[in-house]
């Protein structure tokens, strides 16, 4: 049975096992990044579109509608600095629909993704956080102009897949316009903007 | 029956009960449609909150009472055109003003938010010329930047103007009208003063109980009337001949004369049945019954201290040109003024009368002066006078009157007169000249200004708050926050200035007292902009920004002319990186208000993040002009002249901001910065150096250090700072840079994004 533990090893393709949690847990430091991307998808049955990917309403979900792997690909403005992604999966409400294998690629385009993170799910239910930073503290976040989220397989074997809610998180920008580092102390802090 | 009306729709206002006056009005208005009806109606409709039925009903109407109305009917709406041409008619190009001040005051606010300033601040200055003591222009004067370097408004000159103007102006006329002037046109003709003479013997030939009432009326006007004593008074003593004269010297004062007049003339239409007996027979004899009924029943009816009703009571009576009221009232209680002084009795009653309500005595000395038999009636000593001199109406110069009131021995009034128009404007200097200093961002000027006034004055909400923001703006946070809560102990219910609070809170992190005082004045008034201000700040504090956006929206919702609203969206959409929207909130703010520099700063800052340095520079180097004292702006100014390149200028501007706060530890910052980028090493570490000691918890003084000894190849140091820097736990993506530099130390420097 699949432990509890998100631990990685050296190489990005090694998989993790996961199975979420009710409550979505992110750094304070750390913010929605995908607001003013483009998202699309593979494939999907009218009715459960990519739009309830977004819609903030884990009641909603997207279902795919074609063959595997199923891709929801998320195109921003510009290249954008990434730490997080997580998802709202539910096995007990979608079972053979929940993902179970799940490869994350970044690029520039759909020319040159290539896979960051592999992740495996076990009857997950809840919120899945995918952290994409690497070991070393310099790999923290990745910078991409492009993010893809790849089912490759489901539970039990099912062909289509439910996802109920899509979150990508990153870093938040210096308060402080045009500054090389973060301020950290409330004196410099306190006087460095005006409100 | 139409006196009846109108004497309880004005009670009915007096006494709050909006809906039965409005009922009864229209009614009234049904009965005898005319306009000094429709202006009470409309009256009723304004302080009922119903500007547009108001607006349905004063649409074209001419009297100068009615234009003003209009005028704020209009205004409420939102109608700014209509009620600038309501105040200034197109085709009248000379036409004057209506209510003087208080018309000017309103054409100042209709410029001021249709853009044009130079018009804006010229007839602030007439509202202020015409009545000195109207404070509200003279915020608005300061608002616009207008009033620069010494402050003449509230001096001696006033204190001089408001004496000749209002000779006996109590503190009870100050309460009751406040604001409220009104330019009468001279349009009292006399034409009934003329039967005075005639009708004088008759009169004389009345009973002392007349003469007792009157007494007692006499008091009132004597405690009501301002000019209107003095001008009495002169016409008494100098024979001379117009009506025209009489109303032509002193519109101003006559209008706030008759004002104060009418106010304590008016009575509740409970007139005294000796009253009324005493008015039966002259009323007879009067010209114009019906008109005459209409204005007494105004008269009469009108009560105390609404102001509207005071106008439109007024204005009947401007309008009533065949009434002399104005004049007459004028008239009558001048000689009041004469005959009270020169009687002892009368002085006693002076002190029991000021207990009698108004209107007995007003209704008394309305009737009568209407008749214009009163005056003749009221002093036995001056009946000879009286009948040489009632056919002289016209007042003469202000200085005379002032005389003849001393001369008539009313010195004791007089001099309680000058001393409480002195006090008060004392009181409004130091008060004005603070608000004009803290506006023209002087900040500790103004604080030194304010620790001038009393106690009591200190302790109010108004003073904390304005304390609380002068200490807001030279970034003292601390003090700003005590000062503030003071204010909020002494009057909680205060919004004004609690949007400046709340970003006090915010900046000092405080989200337990945010939150808390968002939740108090959500629940005083939901319908205030500056609580949704300050719940959109508490939730700003807390990251977040789309909920903080909505609040924001909510407030400029309820209204768009508060610009630190727009200016608090604006930093939200910019914290979202939804640059455009940002820009077009700042915008906003700045067609509310131009002088708010954190709208400019706001902009810069956008245009910064933008890498438009020209435009930065340009909307930066407007904050620093409005407010050359702050170093956060000098700081970002710098930094702007930095991303120009202007290096010269850059550290120029940041040794200003370093002497001009020492507790500022910004500006020394960027100056290392700026010293890196021109590559004089030795120079930014000692700076940086130095700063550590002030700051020994910043991470980023250490991360820049290590930077510069990366760069000079000191790899040691280097590391040994990047250490430093890490141990302070800045936020991971500095965590990351940093890290990468560490393990870049012993490449050749790559020159890539900072590092």
């Amino acid at each position: 049975m699949a432990t509890e533990s998100d631990g990685e090893e050296e190489t990005a393709t090694t998989a993790g096992k996961l199975t979420g949690s009710p409550q979505l847990s992110v750094d304070d430091d750390l913010r929605e990044m995908a607001k003013k991307a483009a998202w699309s998808v593979s494939s999907c049955k009218p009715g459960n579109g990519v739009l309830s990917l977004r819609d903030e309403n884990l009641d909603t979900y997207w279902q795919s509608d074609g063959a595997q792997p199923h891709l929801v690909n998320i195109q921003f403005q510009k290249k954008v600095k990434l730490q997080l992604v997580v998802l709202y999966v539910d096995f007990k409400l979608d079972e053979s629909y929940t993902p179970s294998k799940i490869s994350i690629r970044a690029g520039d385009g759909f020319h040159n993704l290539k896979e960051i993170k592999t992740v495996e799910l076990v009857k997950p239910v809840g919120w899945v956080h995918i952290s994409l930073s690497g070991n070393d503290p310099r790999e923290t976040f990745i910078h991409t102009f492009m993010l893809q989220i790849a089912v490759l397989s489901n539970h039990l074997n099912g062909r289509d897949t439910h996802i109920r809610q899509i979150k990508i998180y990153g870093p938040r920008p210096n308060p402080v316009p045009l500054q090389p580092f973060h301020f950290t102390s409330k004196e410099f802090i306190t006087y460095s903007i005006l409100r | 029956m139409e006196t009846l009306m109108v004497d309880r729709v004005q009670s009915s206002l007096r006494l709050l009960m909006y809906s039965n006056a409005i009922f009864l009005c229209e009614r009234l208005c049904a009965e005898f449609p005319s306009e000094l009806n429709l202006q009470l109606l409309a009256t009723c409709y304004l302080l009922n909150n119903q500007a547009y039925c108001a607006y349905q009903i004063l649409k074209g109407t001419k009297m100068p009472q009615s234009r003003y109305l209009f005028a704020i009917t209009c205004f409420r709406m939102n109608l700014l055109h209509e009620a600038e041409a309501a105040l200034c008619p197109v085709n009248e190009p000379n036409a004057e003003v209506p209510n003087g001040a208080a018309g000017h005051y309103l054409l100042g606010l209709i410029y001021r938010f249709t853009g044009r300033r130079a018009y804006a601040i010229d007839h602030f200055m007439q509202a202020l010329a015409i009545d000195p003591l109207l404070w509200a222009a003279y915020a608005e004067l300061c608002a616009l930047g207008a009033v620069e370097e010494s402050n003449e408004y509230f001096s001696d000159v006033s204190a001089q103007r408001i004496q000749q103007q209002h000779l006996s102006d109590s503190s009870s006329h100050n309460s009751s009208t406040g604001s409220e002037y009104c330019s009468l046109p001279p349009t009292a003709a006399v034409n009934s003063v003329d039967s005075i003479p005639r009708q004088s013997k008759q009169f004389l030939a009345n009973s002392t109980r007349e003469i007792s009432t009157l007494q007692q009326g006499v008091v009132f006007a004597k405690v009501q009337t301002t000019n209107s004593g003095t001008s009495n008074l002169s016409q008494y003593n100098t024979p001379s001949p117009a009506a025209t004269q009489l109303s032509g010297v002193a519109p101003p004062p006559l209008c706030r004369n008759a004002q104060v007049f009418l106010n304590a003339a008016s009575s509740d239409g409970s007139m005294k049945s000796n009253l009324n007996l005493a008015v039966q027979a002259p009323r007879r004899k009067f010209m114009d019954e019906g008109k005459l009924r209409k204005v007494s029943g105004r008269l009469f009816s009108d009560s105390g201290p609404r102001r509207s009703t005071r106008l439109s009571a007024e204005a009947s009576i401007i309008a009533n040109s065949n009434a002399p009221v104005g004049g007459n009232g004028s008239n009558h209680s001048a000689k009041f003024l004469g005959g009270l002084s020169s009687s002892s009795p009368t002085k006693a009653n002076i002190a029991s009368s000021r207990s009698l309500t108004f209107k007995k005595g007003q209704s008394w000395i309305a009737e009568s002066f209407e008749e214009g038999r009163r005056p003749e009636i009221f002093d036995d000593s001056r009946t000879e006078n009286m009948a040489t001199t009632s056919s002289s109406i016209s007042i003469s110069a202000d200085g005379r009157c002032l005389e003849q009131v001393k001369a008539t021995g009313d010195l004791a009034h007089d001099s309680r007169l000058m001393s409480g128009t002195r006090e008060l404007l004392g009181l409004l200097r130091i008060l004005g000249e603070g608000y004009r200093l803290s506006c023209l961002y002087r900040c500790q000027e103004a604080l030194e200004v304010y620790l001038k006034l009393s106690q009591k004055q200190f302790n109010t909400g108004w003073v904390l708050s304005q304390v609380g923001r002068a200490h807001f703006e030279l970034v003292d946070y601390f003090e700003a926050d005590h000062f503030f809560e003071l204010a909020r102990r002494v009057s909680p219910c205060t919004l004004e200035g609690m949007d400046t609070y709340s970003t006090v809170l915010y900046h000092l992190k405080e989200e337990m007292k945010l939150s808390y005082l968002a939740q108090e004045l959500i629940s005083v008034d939901r319908l205030s902009p500056q609580a949704w201000c300050v719940l959109g700040n508490c939730y700003s504090l807390q990251k977040d920004h789309e909920t903080a956006l909505k609040n924001f929206q909510r407030a400029v919702h309820l209204d768009p002319r508060f610009a630190y609203a727009h200016t608090l969206c604006g930093h939200e959409y910019v914290a979202l990186e939804d640059f455009e929207n940002g820009i077009k909130c700042y915008q906003s703010a700045l067609q509310a208000d131009d002088r708010h520099y954190n709208s400019w700063y706001g902009l810069g800052v956008v245009y910064l993040r933008q890498e438009k340095f020209e435009f930065a520079e340009h909307h930066l180097r407007r904050a620093y002009n409005i407010n050359p004292r702050s170093s956060v702006l000098m700081c970002y100014l710098g930094m702007g002249l930095h991303s120009l390149k202007r290096n010269h200028e850059a550290l120029e501007i940041m040794e200003q901001a370093i002497s001009a706060d020492k507790q500022n530890p910004l500006p020394v910052y960027q100056k290392a910065n700026i010293l890196v980028s021109l590559k004089r090493y030795d120079e930014a570490l000692k700076e940086l150096d130095q700063l550590s000691e002030s700051a020994p918890h910043e991470s980023s003084i250490y991360a820049l250090m290590g930077k510069i000894y990366k760069r000079l190849e000191m790899h040691e140091k280097a590391m040994f700072y990047f250490g430093l820097a890490l141990d302070l736990k800045p936020p991971a993506a500095d965590v990351a840079t940093i890290k990468a530099a560490m393990e870049k130390l012993y490449l050749p420097d790559e020159m890539d994004d900072n590092l």
